[in-house]
């Protein structure tokens, strides 16, 4: 080809590439980059639940958990996921452990919340100061983390839950029976 | 070309001059608020769009000024500090992005422009003089009519 042809090539070797990146940059949440809490230890904590009595991740030890982040707030994204959660705490009963915390959240807003779509009955810490939501690098709820047995973060949900996300996700920590 | 060595003389002593006078006043050790102030910035408010830290009042922000305040006052170093966020957030927390390679690579794309640019003037023919076509018809019409006269 001559160096002339070869000039027209230029515009879509620049222009191709340029286009990707801004469609695919501009088409996804920022927020939603993968934890880089996923395979390390979870973060250690103890709070107070809604109940007044006070809840420490050791008291999790030895068995899965999900911890989700939620607020009474956050409509409609913890509205539409609250089913799921309470399906999958009575689903898998006492082989997992599910934690509400809320994220900057009243205790009565939430108690409120729990009141009007039910309650599962698993317990919610308060997150005084939002500690533990740095702690797990939270951006904003729902989030919620998925700790296995041996107290490793292996999962992560940024949004909302569905039964199947819940599903495939729960297959991170939970045995091959018991899913 | 010796006209322009005295204003470049002067030009680069002007901005020697004042770098050194920029430097000199940021000579003192910023004190521990100025670095928790200084990381602050870098780092990204997590419920906020595109804010710092340092700029944002939502909670989440004042509890993590309150952590780099904390950890500074512990002995940690800024970079302890940020790596502290980074390992909870990702890299998504840094305002500006660490690694090299996106401040490289528009820098070197400006400078292979450039020296592309430079090559293609350079190799540019300079425009053909006038062609000596319009002289050669005019000589010949005067010719033609000259010897129509003398005719």
């Amino acid at each position: 080809m001559t160096p002339k042809g070869l000039r027209w090539l230029l515009v879509p070797l620049l222009v191709v590439p340029l286009g990707w990146l801004l469609f695919t940059g501009f088409g996804r949440d920022p927020r939603e980059v993968a934890s880089p809490l996923i395979g390390k230890p979870a973060p250690d904590w103890t709070l107070t639940t809604l109940d007044g009595e006070a809840l420490s991740s050791a008291d999790l030890a030895g068995r899965p958990y999900v911890l989700n982040f939620w607020a009474s707030w956050c409509i409609p994204a913890c509205v539409d996921e609250h089913p799921v959660l309470a399906s999958a705490h009575d689903r898998h009963g006492d082989d997992l452990l599910m934690i509400g915390v809320l994220y900057q959240d009243a205790p009565a807003d939430a108690e409120g919340f729990l009141a009007h779509y039910g309650d599962a009955g698993y317990p919610h810490v308060i997150d005084d100061g939002g500690r533990l939501a740095i702690e797990y690098g939270v951006t904003g709820p729902p989030e919620t983390f998925f700790v296995d047995a041996d107290g490793i973060v292996r999962d992560k949900q940024f949004g909302p839950l569905t039964d199947e996300l819940m599903a495939d996700r729960l297959g991170a920590i939970l045995g091959a029976a018991s899913r | 070309m010796s006209r322009w060595i005295a204003p470049a003389a002067a030009v680069a002593l002007l901005a020697a001059v004042s770098v050194g006078v920029i430097v000199a006043a940021q000579a003192p050790e910023p004190t521990s608020a100025e670095r928790a102030d200084a990381i602050a910035r870098e780092l990204r408010c997590p419920d906020c769009q595109g804010l710092s830290v340092a700029d944002s009042p939502t909670l989440p922000a004042a509890e993590i000024r309150r952590q780099i305040d904390e950890q500074l006052a512990a002995g940690a170093s800024p970079d302890e500090v940020r790596a502290h966020f980074v390992a909870r957030y990702g890299e998504w927390i840094l305002l500006a992005p660490s690694s090299p390679v996106v401040w490289v690579v528009p820098l070197a794309v400006v400078v292979v422009a450039g020296a592309g640019m430079i090559v293609w003037l350079a190799r540019r023919r300079p425009p053909a003089p006038p062609a000596a076509r319009p002289d050669e018809v005019l000589r010949h019409r005067l010719h033609d009519e000259a010897e129509a006269l003398d005719a």
